[in-house]
């Protein structure tokens, strides 16, 4: 087994990825789709918050969470990283801003640096929907209200025993059915 | 309050306990005749200690309401507590309000407020994970006291129904406890007992009763107690363990008077759905009750409640009661 750990190779990104393609219809060809996600990511790491179509949204994010992950675990030193910051930024200062403000940004950072928010539709309309599209840590106000934490309160708190008390009582009921085939065998 | 009492108990365990009276030597009282003298020494008790206040002084309590604003009121000393300063705010924080913090420390809604605080009203929804255990715990402490109050208004007069204790207040178990002895060797409750007392527990419950708190001399707790061989058992030990060594919590609500060192909900109204559970004989006839109950402000699908329930039916792990005289 010499194969080495793909996981040391690439970063996991830590959103979903598809694992398709999405082909953007373009007179350009794959150029094409190439050069709208490019300038989604520049737009996203320019503004920080953008709001779009959402198919194009959710490519988008994977190369910006790609691109991001990248530049935190190779630093600005490395080539490929350098060569990838200067393709998909249009605008080359924001290669600083990305190796300078990002970088420090999300390097304690334990989920993704992306939020996909679900945007608003409009009928009649792009049938996808729009979507919202932010780096976290963005100096706006939020886009949705601080969830409230529900744990605690008396019924969750007795349903959560409950569910505990369930979940042992049903191991301790699998051990003894397993333990008398282990012992004929 | 209407006692409602039970009409239906099997005529076997009727015929089981006026064999068991003929044991007991003490003269039997009913239950009013107790309560109605206890009462009176608490609002004795109650209105020399209010005597004791010479004039009105004046505090400031700071609020901290919603979204950490502060709002500063002028309140009485000694004599306002922070139930009077909910109502200063707003309907909703009054009704909803189960308990205070006063300078940090958890504070009865209806405990006068003895200096100049910071307030905090808390109610059974709250943010913090510290504040709801500590919620949750006080309402379990008042379910287990109204427990014992229903428990013991609820049984025919010629079954004698002595209080013991309940243990401390734990969530998680699944049930509150009060541990009962009764003058019947073998009763099994039969589910149309158990809904009798639930109801029981209901229409106690929906009559709005507050929890009033009162700190009381160990010799008056012992002359109010004199009746219930276990509280008076105990009150030496718990009035020895008491910040200024003799004194003893009492807590009346309608006209049931229990000691614990509380706190205790503002009142009655915030217990919304109850069940009690199951009835487990622990030895020589004490008994221990055990229900589930959930806030009124929590409504939950009845599916949900009843895995609740049958949890609650398992005999709840709390320390049992020891028994000096057997």
């Amino acid at each position: 087994m010499n194969q080495a750990d793909l996981s040391k190779l690439v970063s996991a990104l830590r959103i979903a990825v598809k694992p398709k393609p999405r082909l953007f219809a373009s007179p350009e060809g794959p150029a094409g789709r190439l050069r709208k996600l490019k300038a989604t990511v520049t737009a996203l790491v320019k503004y920080e918050r953008i709001e779009l179509n959402y198919p194009r949204a959710e490519e988008a994010q994977s190369y910006a969470e790609r691109l991001i992950s990248d530049a935190i675990r190779n630093g600005d030193c490395h080539k490929h990283t350098m060569e990838m910051a200067d393709y998909w930024l249009d605008e080359k200062q924001l290669i600083h801003k990305l190796f300078k403000v990002l970088v420090p940004r999300y390097k304690e950072y334990n989920s993704s640096y992306t939020k996909l928010v679900l945007g608003p539709k409009t009928y009649p309309g792009y049938y996808a929907g729009t979507a919202i599209l932010e780096l976290k840590g963005n100096p706006f106000p939020a886009l949705q209200p601080a969830t409230q934490n529900y744990h605690y309160w008396l019924h969750n708190v007795l349903l959560g025993e409950a569910k505990r008390e369930f979940r042992v009582a049903k191991a301790e009921t699998n051990a003894n059915l397993s333990e008398p085939v282990a012992s004929k065998n | 309050m209407a006692v409602t009492r039970f009409q239906f108990l099997s005529t076997f365990s009727r015929q089981f306990s006026s064999i068991s009276n003929a044991h007991i030597v003490q003269p039997k009282l009913r239950i009013e005749e107790i309560r109605g003298k206890r009462i009176s020494i608490f609002d004795k008790e109650y209105k020399r200690q209010q005597s004791l206040i010479p004039r009105l002084e004046k505090i400031e309590v700071a609020y901290e309401g919603f979204d950490n604003e502060t709002t500063t009121l002028v309140m009485n000393k000694g004599v306002s507590t922070p139930y009077n300063c909910a109502q200063h705010i707003s309907e909703h924080v009054m009704k909803n309000s189960v308990v205070a913090e006063v300078n940090g420390e958890i504070w009865d809604l209806h405990r006068p407020i003895p200096s100049d605080c910071t307030l905090k009203l808390l109610s059974m929804k709250p943010e913090d994970q510290h504040q709801a255990s500590l919620v949750n715990k006080t309402f379990w402490r008042s379910c287990s006291y109204l427990l014992g109050a229903v428990v013991e208004g609820s049984f025919q007069d010629d079954i004698s129904v002595t209080l013991h204790s309940f243990p401390p207040a734990n969530v998680r178990s699944g049930s509150f406890v009060y541990d009962v002895q009764l003058s019947l060797d073998d009763w099994v409750p039969s589910l149309n007992d158990f809904r009798q007392i639930a109801a029981t527990f209901q229409k106690f419950v929906r009559q709005n009763h507050t929890f009033q708190r009162l700190d009381i001399d160990s010799s008056v707790a012992l002359k109010m107690f004199e009746d219930n061989v276990f509280k008076a058992d105990q009150i030496p030990h718990i009035a020895t363990k008491s910040s200024s060594g003799n004194t003893v919590t009492v807590y009346r609500c309608g006209d049931h008077i229990d000691i614990s060192r509380g706190p205790m909900i503002a009142s009655t109204s915030l217990v919304g759905r109850c069940s009690i559970a199951a009835v487990h004989r622990l030895d020589s006839r004490i008994y221990r009750f055990q229900g589930v109950a959930l806030p009124s402000e929590i409504y939950i699908n009845h599916f949900a409640f009843g895995i609740l329930e049958t949890r609650a039916r398992k005999l709840n792990p709390a320390r049992t009661p020891e028994l000096k005289s057997n």
